[in-house]
């Protein structure tokens, strides 16, 4: 069991790359498809199932610089896999290189355990948690965009800034329940 | 149950009379089918259909029965694609309610039941009377409602159904029906149907049942209508609004009506009536499509009664409004007055509490449904009716100047899944329409998701959302001001929410506060972007003329990470636009000062924002004009030796207005109109007396107004240059 490490390997110049995790599969690959589109940066996406990561690639493997989980709601087993992958993360990683990204929020038949449970698991671990619309190429390709965003500054290509600094004014906030009854008084 | 209990043939005063006609209707339209039939050569298949199911004996057998298999088949391929006529509606419910070839097929035909254009409210009565006999089971019955709730809107005149008030009334003592029949009331309750007796009924069910939301809802219309009656108090607002049970029907019903909008109408071969069927493209279910202002009642019997009604669909001018103002009946449909001008007019002065639940009712219902619970994932969002449905929400909110309660809280719900791409413009429009939040709430409704989608964006998205944020406190303030000069000092913003003038201040400072942080963390991460820059100027624009403009005694200053990149801002336009800001800002401070003189009132504008205007001010004069920076004390001190070191020659005037980055080509351009002999430009020859005051002209020329106010305001000029 091979645990994935932020800083085992030295980063390449003007370089970002990026590790999305989904278990369906399909996301990732229109996402990627956007995102090696860009200029600025050389960025490198690499597509997981699950993690861990074959052993076999690891001298291959660029240094990830940030892990994206892409959720997609409707399906219970896409986020147990994705509970199961962060296993093999390493601690580093927690600190700003990781962001879940979910779709189908706005599905009706969404349970509201099941958003509440996405929601806890992204604050918990202090990261961010996105909202993306994949059915729609504009959807697709904002997600990417701001994926990107997200990469340039956990790559360091962003100046006076850190993946730290990002992540804690972007992380996640689930509300406790005595601001959410506030909440529904306020505005139901 | 006794009460309910009539068969479809006794005298009966409503349902009889619907009964015959809608017999009637049943024979003219195979009648009239016929008659089509002879026209064209093939036989209709559907025509033979319908007057299979309008003619089979009760008691028909329907498994291996291959007849009704193949013209069930027919109907159901029909209504999936282009949706059934209305007298193919009534004959197919008419042979499912009665249950002729038993459940099965009731449950069958009522799932592809689907209209093209409307629904005859004499199938649905009709079908009503057979819910009464009581033969269905109940998973049907909620069926049937279901259907009825999901077809409302297409039902073509309702007061046949609001006659029959009381048989559906009846249904709410069945558990599992409540909920739908409490949606179907809800719809249908008009004053007169408010009872005690009712009441009664509904308030042991909410004894018995608890708080239901469907059981709160209805109740709180009747309190609308009948307060003395309904002694409960709605004190924290119901959560949500009827549940989002439209069954399987919605998703066909939204394909057929996409498709029957591209199709020349004489396509559908059993629809007669050509007139609806022009209307039949605003008729759509889909919420995103206005309904047509048509009036409840649409017999003229009723203008007979005692109660004088006039629909407003009746309403042709405004002569005709202010005549009949206060015995206008409200359309069926509340969604529909969005897309009447009149309507507005009226909902504009009307007093009346229950048009404003009920609009707001509808668009909560209408807009969670559309983009909160979407069936299909979101697939067709950001659709042209998408976008029209939302710009006439807006314009109407501009047009009635208040924002709608149900638009707001939807905003909130949406802003925290919004992916900050879908619908861009409507949403950041809609935001900055919406009305003063509690400076308490701000944070947690506002900025929490706004936050995360404003770091995590392209730098256009920043800009969209500070100018949204922008339009937000304008929209607010101008409230302030135009409240402020009708009631002396409580400001009463929002019906639902007294606001005081210290909670609106509070607000106020707050979303300032708010903007000033994603300004500051913006520019930052975008390195001090000038597009971003100049959006985020546009807002200081606003905040620095509160006092004078507003009159909110509030005087909040530029924060230092937005004052210092726009003052070192390589484009002389973020320069000049600070200087004005910082002339307004004098402006200010000096009226509030004379005002606390005049008045001796103490004015909540402490000696702290003065001294930090001094500060920025001495600065910036310091830095522009005196060749003075890098003082010790300033904001931005770097030590001599580093100053030194970096080889900059006469580091201390590098910020002068002929050093500037932004001005340093209008300064070496000045040089050459002055000096178009000389080859090598010397600017520091600008700095004499008397080019320095045609430096100044000459700049003044190029339209840097903002800062021609600010320097003849602070400096004199007639003293000296630099």
């Amino acid at each position: 069991m091979s645990v994935l490490r932020p800083l085992s390997k030295l980063p390449d110049i003007n370089a970002a790359s990026v590790l999305l995790v989904e278990n369906e599969e399909d996301f990732q690959q229109k996402l990627a498809g956007v995102m090696v589109k860009e200029k600025s940066v050389m960025v490198k996406v690499r597509l997981a199932k699950s993690l861990p990561l074959p052993a076999k690639n690891e001298p291959n493997r660029p240094r990830i610089d940030l892990v994206v989980f892409l959720i997609n709601l409707m399906s219970e087993l896409s986020l147990q896999s994705a509970e199961a992958s962060l296993k093999h993360l390493g601690q580093g990683y927690f600190l700003g290189k990781v962001c879940f990204m979910v779709t189908n929020a706005r599905h009706a038949a969404l349970p509201a355990e099941r958003m509440v449970a996405v929601r806890k698991l992204a604050s918990g671990l202090r990261c961010p948690l996105l909202y993306a619309e994949d059915q729609t190429p504009d959807g697709v390709t904002n997600a990417a965009e701001r994926l990107l965003v997200i990469l340039r500054v956990a790559a360091g290509c962003v100046p006076m800034t850190t993946a730290l600094f990002l992540s804690n004014l972007t992380s996640c906030i689930v509300p406790t329940e005595e601001e959410e009854q506030q909440n529904l008084d306020f505005d139901a | 149950m006794a009460a309910t209990l009539i068969p479809p043939d006794l005298n009966s005063s409503s349902s009889t009379d619907s009964s015959s006609t809608s017999n009637r209707s049943i024979s003219r339209s195979l009648r009239v089918a016929e008659k089509a039939k002879k026209g064209i050569k093939a036989e209709d298949p559907i025509v033979a259909a319908l007057k299979y199911f309008s003619k089979v004996q009760k008691g028909t057998p329907c498994r291996g029965n291959d007849e009704f298999e193949n013209n069930l088949v027919t109907v159901e391929r029909v209504a999936y694609s282009k949706g059934l006529s209305p007298e193919a509606i009534s004959v197919m419910l008419e042979f499912a309610m009665s249950l002729r070839m038993g459940t099965v097929p009731c449950v069958r035909v009522l799932k592809c039941l689907l209209p093209s254009t409307v629904v005859p409210h004499q199938a649905v009565v009709r079908a009503v009377v057979w819910l009464c006999v009581g033969k269905l089971s109940i998973a049907t019955q909620v069926l049937f409602i279901k259907w009825v709730l999901t077809v409302f809107d297409m039902i073509d005149a309702k007061d046949n159904l609001r006659a029959i008030y009381g048989f559906l009334f009846s249904f709410v003592t069945e558990e599992n029906l409540c909920p739908y029949v409490c949606h179907l009331l809800y719809l249908l309750t008009r004053k007169e149907c408010v009872r005690l007796f009712r009441v009664r009924k509904l308030l042991e069910l909410h004894s018995k049942l608890g708080k239901q939301p469907y059981l709160l809802h209805l109740l709180s219309l009747y309190k609308v209508f009948c307060p003395e009656l309904v002694t409960l108090s709605f004190n924290s607002r119901i959560r949500a609004g009827f549940g989002n049970h439209n069954g399987p029907w919605k998703l066909a019903l939204n394909a057929i009506q996409k498709r029957t909008a591209v199709l020349v109408p004489s396509d559908l071969p059993l629809a007669l009536q050509t007139q609806e069927k022009a209307g039949s493209r605003k008729r759509k279910l889909g919420h995103l499509d206005l309904p047509v202002l048509t009036a409840v009642v649409q017999s003229q019997k009723q203008t007979s009664l005692s109660q004088m009604v006039v629909p407003l669909a009746q309403i042709q001018s405004f002569v005709q409004l202010l005549e009949n103002l206060h015995l206008i009946e409200l359309p069926a449909q509340m969604g529909s007055l969005l897309g009447s001008s009149l309507a507005l007019h009226y909902l504009d002065c009307v007093q009346d509490e229950s048009a404003f639940l009920r609009i707001n009712f509808w668009l909560g219902h209408s807009l969670h449904e559309e983009f909160l619970f979407c069936g299909h994932g979101g697939a067709s969002q950001g659709s042209d009716e998408a976008v029209q449905f939302l710009e006439r929400l807006m314009s109407t909110q501009d047009f009635l100047q208040e924002g709608f309660s149900s638009v707001e809280a939807f905003l909130y719900k949406f802003l925290n899944v919004w992916d900050g791409s879908l619908l861009r413009p409507q949403i950041l429009a809609l935001l900055s329409n919406v009305p003063v939040v509690p400076s308490t709430c701000i944070s947690r409704l506002l900025s929490e998701p706004l936050e995360q989608l404003f770091f995590t964006s392209k730098v256009f998205f920043k800009c969209g959302l500070i100018e949204s944020l922008n339009g937000m406190l304008v929209k607010w303030l101008t409230w302030h001001s135009v409240y402020a000069l009708e009631d002396g000092r409580n400001v009463d913003l929002d019906t639902s929410m007294n606001v005081s003038r210290s909670g609106f201040m509070l607000s106020v400072g707050e979303l300032v506060r708010f903007v000033g942080r994603l300004a500051t963390l913006g520019l930052q991460l975008e390195g001090c972007h000038s597009l971003l820059l100049s959006f985020i100027l546009d807002f200081y624009d606003t905040v620095c003329d509160i006092f004078q403009k507003y009159g909110l005694p509030l005087v909040v200053m530029i924060p230092r990470s937005v004052f210092y990149p726009a003052l070192f801002a390589f484009d002389p336009i973020s320069v000049d636009r600070l200087a004005k800001i910082m002339n307004r800002y004098k402006i200010n401070l000096t009226a509030a000062k004379k005002q606390e003189k005049i008045t001796g009132k103490a004015f909540h504008i402490s000696l702290k924002t003065y001294q930090e205007f001094n500060h920025y001010l001495a600065f910036m004069v310091n830095c522009l004009w005196n060749s003075r920076i890098f003082q010790p004390g300033d904001d931005i001190e770097l030590s001599e030796e580093l100053l030194h070191e970096s080889g900059v020659p006469q580091y201390w005037a590098s910020f002068s207005l002929t050093n500037h980055p932004a001005f340093h080509c209008y300064a070496i351009d000045f040089h050459h109109k002055c000096w178009p002999e000389r080859r090598d430009v010397d600017l520091k020859s600008i700095q004499h007396l008397q080019q320095w005051g045609w430096y100044l002209e000459y700049l003044f020329t190029q339209g840097f107004d903002g800062l021609r106010q600010f320097i003849q305001s602070n400096i004199k000029t007639s003293s000296r240059g630099p």
